[in-house]
């Protein structure tokens, strides 16, 4: 039974590590310029552009290469923030419960009912449109309230315990019971949070980029390409049907990574 | 052990049930195709025998009153419902339209109207001159801000009488009769007008659906020569993919301004593809008052970097004008063709005036652009490789449309940004007036003493072969100057379904329905 | 009864939140509707005397309350942009947008339950891992790359239906439901392979628990086991699941109804928020809000009915 389990984390392992050294190797080196416009437009794949070439005739495979790259670091840092910013409203409102829990409840119920594009609209003008960090911080706020709502649970479960109690009674501070005794058993749940937040994250950007308040053009990520490309699907199907498939292959691997880590986690129980 | 079996199969049943409802789906769905593709067919010939055209638009109608529309867009289509004293045609001479003649006095400051006979309101009342002292007092007096025009505060009164409409100006103007085809005639007091339009022109209101369509009718008591369609319908589709599917598949006849991109998804042999050009000046636009945009080295040396040809050759496929100064030839007249290659380009060229400048290294700067004009963001990206290329690092920030009125036109916050800029009368003084340092929408803050005293003895003059010279020298100055990175008038590209025929293109921004007609 | 009491008191707060936000949204975001009204001509004067004229110079407090006012007399507004009653002009929007909704959850509801049950049987058979893995793909394709390969496949080459071109119900009422269908197939793919997966792990999970053992090792056979005692016991996490979906699509078929080009509730937020049309966006915000709120709270109250034991702890979670 365990071994098998264990197929999950490695098939997500592989795919991910793949990807993730694929995308490093994207920010430092790509066959082609991503951004040279000079190798003729809509060229079917050839074995010296694997991707084929797109309408300003750039090398797609060199620019999947470079969007990966985007996409991944954009993900990244906006899961961070939801998860740290969330982590912390969830131990702050679970723990100590009261009005403060049910002011910024109702502030997160509040945020939760939003259509998530007008939030980080929103956050998007304030900060000044266009630029990278303003698109991650944007989509980090958007992620907050699913991450507070699932630490707070977790806290709230784990304040009456016998060993939270008695670590009272031996007299440690609040700050230190949140972050010595509840903080490490929190994690566990964090972790497929994390990975499901990861996923949505990677899906929210390319949504956003799709609708035209996302990343900037000559740093494409994959949502703003395969937006690029729907308007061209006679011409040149394959600059879709490529980013697509490496949007669809990233957020599978991860997916397959917390399936393995949750089945990992059953195993040893 | 009965009821496991009984359970499987239940099961089994319901798994077969929903696969099989899924076959029947995809079967039902087949089916259909068959239908709407045969459905599309005859459709196509039942509307052409039934003389009506379903014409494709990227953009919903910001307003149905003619005096508060101030979308280029709606401008274009409302010019089928109604028209002025005058209109324009498509050769681009101002003539007659609810007036049959107009004398002007010899001092230049009256205008005498003759209504035309017979010219009626789609509701079927006549015009009268009341009507017409009504629309362009509406225009001018202030009692609703939204419809003023700044261009028709040169009117001193205005007075109707029989059938004739006198109008007095302050001070003798050349383009007066540019400025007055913009005051539609509508009917006195009407209030309706953004739900039920009424207007004169040859085609009337039948119904509209926001963000959907609209329904336009051939007008039969219309005065001039009838329209060939009898109904023509708006069909709303802000997807630009829409538009070429709705082609595809034979729900529309005809869609204008369409990208190099999207004629090269339409199957061959259905479509015929018109080339007109949009009569806009297209410029990399820069805010003259910020650094280094301030140094006309800086500016000029953007002009050297810039190779309009191949933007146009990249993002459009070559269709497109390029320009060098803020006027496009259709404006034949004020039009100088030989400052297009001031700033041939030269990579060596703009890197000395950039040193030369203090900027041996380049430096960076941001394009704006509003995100929804697909146009501009193409254009954007194939800039910023050629800035590359003698070191300048700049970076495209899509904004949308709110904001860029806002920020970039409004308070003028941005570096640069591309737009296309568009004269929507016939005159060319819109074009160029706005770079006086002076005047409110002098967004890009262009700031230049000459520009400023020839702009105004320009204006001053009525004698109209000297204030053509002086505009043209306006061009001139900007070209010198490098106001701005000009780069092109954008074609204009229409696929219209094989047998329907008579689309003209006019030098301003109208998409005039009333001469298309079905082949026999 | 009280605690639906309660439930609809934290709904209505809630909703006045999300209304107050939204206001303050546009309070603080760049962009002015009056400029956008009067496009790049407008003058100074003309652009304050609209401002009067729309009462968009009062204080922003009074702007708020007047308009909370309106709405709970049933007046939503006017639009900037089409000066027509809003509720007019989003009314037909909304029909499709519910309708796309339904037609997605009733998808996700006759195929992963079915599928959610089935899937058990196959725990630790050699296609588990298979199946396992087959639902992370579907969890992990996009709606709208979905949407592109459909309009691709069966709007340009089968011709099936034309993206863009969407029919409306009143004119061909068969044609719009297989617009709709569509799209509904690109919502509801990841939905539906989520939802299977947390079925079964929620069977897995309750199939393990002592009194099923018991009931097992007693001669009960499993099948009967899991359809009287373990399906009913994992409804309550199914139809909270359920309940989270139902919100989701309202606000996930925003970039679907772009894609597909369907004129719903969602196409018409886009454009209205790059128009500043507030008195549109805030309507809109304010449905589809209350969509996301009654979601859970109808699912709140469901559980309870079919789990007394929710109704003795008290507690709000």
């Amino acid at each position: 039974m365990k071994k098998r389990m264990n197929g999950y984390l490695l098939a997500g392992l592989i795919i991910t590590c793949t990807i993730l050294v694929v995308a490093l190797i994207g920010t430092f080196w790509t066959p082609y310029s991503p951004t040279a416009m000079q190798y003729g437009k809509f060229q079917a794949p050839t074995l010296a552009h694997l991707f084929g070439t797109d309408h300003f005739g750039r090398d797609i495979f060199s620019r999947v290469l470079k969007g990966t790259g985007t996409t991944l670091f954009i993900a990244l840092l906006t899961v961070g923030i939801g998860a740290v910013v969330g982590t912390f409203i969830g131990a702050v409102t679970g723990y100590f419960g009261g009005v403060v829990d049910d002011v910024l409840m109702r502030f997160n119920d509040a945020l939760t009912a939003f259509p998530s594009i007008l939030l980080a609209l929103l956050i998007i003008s304030l900060l000044g449109p266009g630029k990278k960090y303003n698109v991650i911080l944007a989509l980090g706020i958007v992620f907050i309230p699913s991450f507070a709502r699932v630490t707070r649970t977790a806290f709230a479960s784990l304040r009456d315990t016998n060993y939270v109690t008695s670590a009272r009674l031996m007299g440690a501070g609040n700050a230190r019971i949140l972050l010595v005794h509840l903080l490490p058993n929190v994690l566990r749940v964090l972790l497929p949070a994390f990975t499901i937040g990861f996923n949505n994250a990677v899906l929210a950007e390319a949504s956003m980029s799709f609708l035209g308040i996302g990343v900037t053009p000559p740093d494409a990520s994959l949502g703003y390409m395969l937006s690029e490309a729907q308007g061209m699907l006679k011409a040149g199907p394959w600059y879709a049907i490529f980013t697509g498939l490496t949007i669809v292959l990233l957020v599978f691997g991860v997916g397959l990574l917390g399936e393995g880590m949750q089945a990992a986690e059953k195993g040893v129980e | 052990m009965n009821k496991r079996i009984f359970l499987a199969w239940t099961l089994s049943v319901m798994l077969g049930a929903f696969l099989l409802s899924g076959c029947a789906n995809t079967a039902a769905g087949n089916a259909g195709s068959a239908d709407t593709a045969a459905e599309a067919a005859a459709e196509k010939t039942e509307r052409a025998k039934a003389n009506e055209a379903v014409v494709g638009i990227a953009q919903d109608f910001d307003s149905l009153d003619p005096h508060h529309m101030t979308a280029a867009g709606t401008k274009e289509i409302l010019f089928n419902i109604y028209e002025g004293l005058m209109k324009p045609n498509a050769a681009g001479e101002i003539v007659p339209a609810v007036a049959s003649e107009c004398e002007k006095s010899e001092d230049g400051k009256t205008y005498t109207f003759t209504l035309r006979d017979g010219v009626t309101f789609h509701n079927g009342e006549a015009v009268t001159a009341e009507d017409v002292v009504y629309s362009i007092n509406r225009r001018r007096d202030g009692k609703d801000t939204a419809a003023q025009l700044e261009a028709l505060s040169v009117i001193d009164e205005v007075q109707g009488e029989g059938n004739t409409v006198t109008i007095t100006l302050k001070e003798a103007s050349n383009e007066f009769l540019a400025h007055v085809m913009n005051a539609y005639i509508i009917p006195a007091d009407y209030a309706e007008l953004e739900t039920k339009p009424v207007g004169t022109g040859p085609f009337k209101f039948v119904s509209r659906a926001v963000q959907d369509e609209m329904v336009l009718e051939r007008f039969d008591e219309y005065w001039g020569e009838a329209p060939g369609l009898s109904k023509v319908t708006f069909k709303i589709l802000e997807n630009a993919e829409g538009l070429i599917l709705g082609l595809q598949s034979g729900a529309l006849d005809l869609v204008a301004h369409l990208s190099s991109d999207q004629i090269v998804q339409l199957e061959e042999g259905d479509f015929e593809i018109e080339e007109g050009s949009m009569n806009l000046v297209q410029a990399l636009y820069l805010n003259n008052a910020v650094k280094p945009f301030d140094d006309v080295r800086v500016r000029q040396a953007l002009s050297y970097a810039i190779d309009k040809q191949a933007v146009i050759d990249l993002a459009f496929d070559g269709y497109g004008i390029p320009l060098g100064t803020s006027m496009f030839p259709s404006f034949e007249k004020y039009y100088d063709a030989s400052l297009t290659d001031y700033y041939p380009h030269d990579v060596e060229k703009a890197k000395e005036l950039l040193a030369e400048a203090g900027y041996p290294d380049g430096f960076s700067m941001s394009i704006t652009v509003p995100s929804n004009y697909t146009p501009h963001v193409n254009t954007a990206t194939v800039l910023v490789e050629q800035l590359k290329e003698a070191g300048i690092t700049a970076t495209v920030e899509p904004v949308d449309w709110g904001t860029w009125l806002e920020e970039v036109y409004g308070n003028r916050q941005f570096e640069s940004t591309i737009t296309g800029l568009t004269s929507d009368n016939m005159t060319a003084r819109k074009l160029l007036e706005r770079f006086g340092s002076e005047v409110g929408n002098n967004f890009t803050n262009y700031n230049n003493a000459d520009y400023d005293a020839i702009l105004a003895e320009a204006l001053q003059e009525t004698d109209d072969a000297k204030q053509t010279e002086l505009y043209k020298a306006l061009e001139k100055n900007l070209t010198e100057n490098a106001a701005n990175v000009y780069l092109q008038d954008m074609a204009d590209l229409v696929a219209v379904r094989k047998g329907l025929s008579g689309l003209t293109f006019y030098p301003i921004y109208v998409l005039d329905v009333s001469a298309l007609h079905w082949a026999e | 009864m009280k605690y639906i009491f309660k439930r609809i008191g934290l709904l209505l707060i809630t909703m006045i939140l999300v209304s107050f936000l939204t206001f303050l949204a546009f309070e603080i975001v760049s962009g002015d509707p009056v400029r956008n009204m009067l496009g790049t001509d407008a003058s100074p004067a003309q652009i304050e005397a609209l401002r009067q004229e729309l009462g968009l110079d009062k204080p922003f407090l009074s702007r708020y309350v007047s308009w909370l006012l309106g709405f709970f007399s049933g007046d939503l507004g006017r639009s900037f942009s089409y000066k027509q009653p809003v509720w007019e002009l989003i009314s037909s929007k909304l029909v499709i947008t519910l309708a796309l909704s339904l037609i997605s959850f009733a998808l996700i509801i006759l195929v992963s339950i079915p599928l959610g049950v089935f899937s058990y049987q196959w725990v630790g058979g050699p296609l588990d891992g298979v199946r396992t893995a087959f639902n992370q793909l579907c969890m992990a394709v996009p709606p709208f790359f979905t949407g592109i390969l459909l309009s691709w496949t069966f709007g340009v080459i089968l011709k099936v239906f034309t993206p863009g071109d969407f029919p409306g119900f009143a004119k061909d009422p068969g044609g719009s439901f297989v617009h709709l269908f569509f799209a509904a197939i690109c919502l509801s793919i990841p939905r539906i392979a989520m939802t299977v997966r947390m079925m079964r792990s929620t069977i897995v999970d309750e199939m393990n628990k002592a009194y099923v053992r018991t009931a097992i090792s007693r001669g009960n056979n499993r099948w009967s086991v899991l359809t009287r005692h373990v399906l009913k016991n994992s409804l309550v996490l199914v139809v909270t699941f359920l309940g989270q979906t139902l919100a989701e699509l309202v606000a996930a078929s925003i970039v679907v109804e772009q894609v597909l080009g369907i004129p719903g509730l969602g196409r018409f937020l886009v454009a209205s928020i790059s128009h500043r049309d507030y008195p549109v966006v805030q309507a809109i915000v304010v449905i589809l809000a209350f969509w996301v709120v009654l979601a859970g709270t109808i699912s709140d109250i469901v559980n309870r009915r079919i789990d007394p034991r929710l109704r003795l702890g008290g507690e709000d979670e």
